[in-house]
């Protein structure tokens, strides 16, 4: 079913921070733009194996108590 | 809560002459006039001796306020100038000024501390008074918080239910993809709803006879102007791509001034740029919108009816109330600054 009504928010600390945006969906999820964790860097950085893992910005988690 | 190093507009210019107008502003009783040369001025409207309003006055000498009561007289600086049957004028014996300016045939005034009055701070409402676009201002007085009217225009799924027979459909709620902006001081919520039916108010001032593409994106500074940019054009001719033509585009123009915490001055304006020189379609525009706002002004008198009964009572967000919660997050942020300034300030004066 095509999504209908979607928030976007998008936070602006000063002129030089700024985060990617955070999504709210009809069916209540959040969802967030940020880079997945490849194999190589899971192992080097001694992550755990189970799940799948995403790098975000601090700027993000900054938006996030921010505007959540 | 009050913020009161802001401008606030306290009047329309039209409202002012050398009768005063009483007008109670963030809790505090106002008087303003226009003195002999034109110039607005805001005092107190309280006299010192025996606080009689200083509003049911009148003016001598062009300049200079008497109190009905005991005729105390005061200057535009509020400094008691005469009283009658003594020489000594009590040092005591002044009301406080306010600082006010002028602009896009509003009166506003500072509330907070004169030293921080900046004019360059007022907010932009040129559309008001630019030749380019017709507009018409309007007051209402609204039963409410000033926040709930902020929520209110931060949050426009409510045309589709409130507004349903002039500006709002269903569309507003069910094809709309809103983005929320926060910067450290203000918001911009922005709504495009693509290829879908225009309002009727839409289709009455435009003429729309097919689908069209609509945009609001609403721009909001603290502690309350809120600034509308409406409109829309015949659907796959290029407004999301910047490109607006053979539509109608309007500005909504937002101020309010708190009375009380339950109270609000609700002065607003409708702008746009076509037909701008033509006062019947400036008319038109004006009374579909005004038709809206009375919808609007009904809500908010139930709303705090209900929240005065049990301002304890919880209340559940969803995601079309994100640009007002951050709106609510800076005015709290901002309210905390200036109280611990004030307190700073009360303890090195001490």
């Amino acid at each position: 079913m095509a999504l209908k009504f979607r928030v976007e928010l998008v936070w602006q600390g000063n002129d030089t921070d700024s985060a990617s945006s955070i999504f709210l969906t009809t069916d209540g999820r959040v969802i967030l733009q940020g880079r997945a964790v490849s194999r190589e860097e899971r192992t080097r950085l001694a992550l755990p194996d189970e799940g799948e893992m995403i790098s975000v910005d601090r700027n993000l988690i900054r938006a996030i108590k921010e505007m959540l | 809560m009050f913020l009161r190093n802001h401008w606030y507009v306290a009047a329309s210019d039209h409202e002012i002459g050398s009768k005063p107008l009483s007008r109670l502003i963030l809790g505090e009783p106002v008087v303003i006039y226009r003195a002999e040369d034109g110039t607005p001025v805001a005092l107190e409207d309280r006299c010192p001796h025996r606080r009689l309003p200083l509003s049911m006055g009148k003016l001598v000498g062009g300049d200079v306020l008497q109190c009905h009561y005991h005729g105390l007289r005061f200057d535009r600086t509020g400094q008691c100038v005469r009283v009658p049957g003594q020489d000594m004028i009590p040092q005591a014996a002044r009301v406080r000024s306010y600082p006010v300016i002028e602009r896009y045939h509003w009166l506003w005034i500072w509330m907070g501390d004169p030293a921080l009055a900046d004019p360059a701070k007022i907010t932009d409402y040129h559309w008001l008074d630019d030749p380019a676009w017709g507009a018409k201002t309007d007051y209402l007085y609204a039963q409410c918080n000033w926040q709930l009217i902020c929520d209110n225009l931060l949050d426009l799924t409510h045309l589709a239910f409130v507004h349903e027979t002039t500006i709002g459909n269903m569309a507003l709620v069910e094809h709309a993809q809103v983005r929320v902006e926060r910067t450290p001081n203000g918001v911009r919520v922005t709504r495009w709803i693509i290829d879908q039916p225009a309002p009727p108010a839409f289709v009455k001032i435009g003429g729309f006879t097919g689908n069209v593409d609509r945009w609001q994106i609403i721009d909001y500074t603290p502690p309350a102007f809120i600034r509308l940019d409406v409109g829309a054009t015949p659907t796959g001719t290029g407004a999301p791509q910047g490109r607006r033509v053979g539509g109608i585009q309007m500005r909504n123009l937002n101020a309010i001034t708190p009375e009380t915490e339950t109270t609000s001055h609700y002065f607003w304006g409708q702008a746009h740029d076509f037909e701008p020189h033509n006062p019947d379609m400036t008319e038109r525009v004006f009374q579909q919108i005004k038709t809206a706002f009375l919808e609007d002004v009904a809500v908010f008198s139930a709303q705090q009816k209900m929240i005065d009964l049990d301002p304890s009572a919880p209340q559940v967000d969803i995601n079309a109330d994100a640009g007002g919660i951050q709106a609510r997050r800076i005015c709290d942020r901002l309210y905390k600054e200036e109280q611990a300034a004030r307190a700073a300030a009360q303890t090195a004066a001490e």
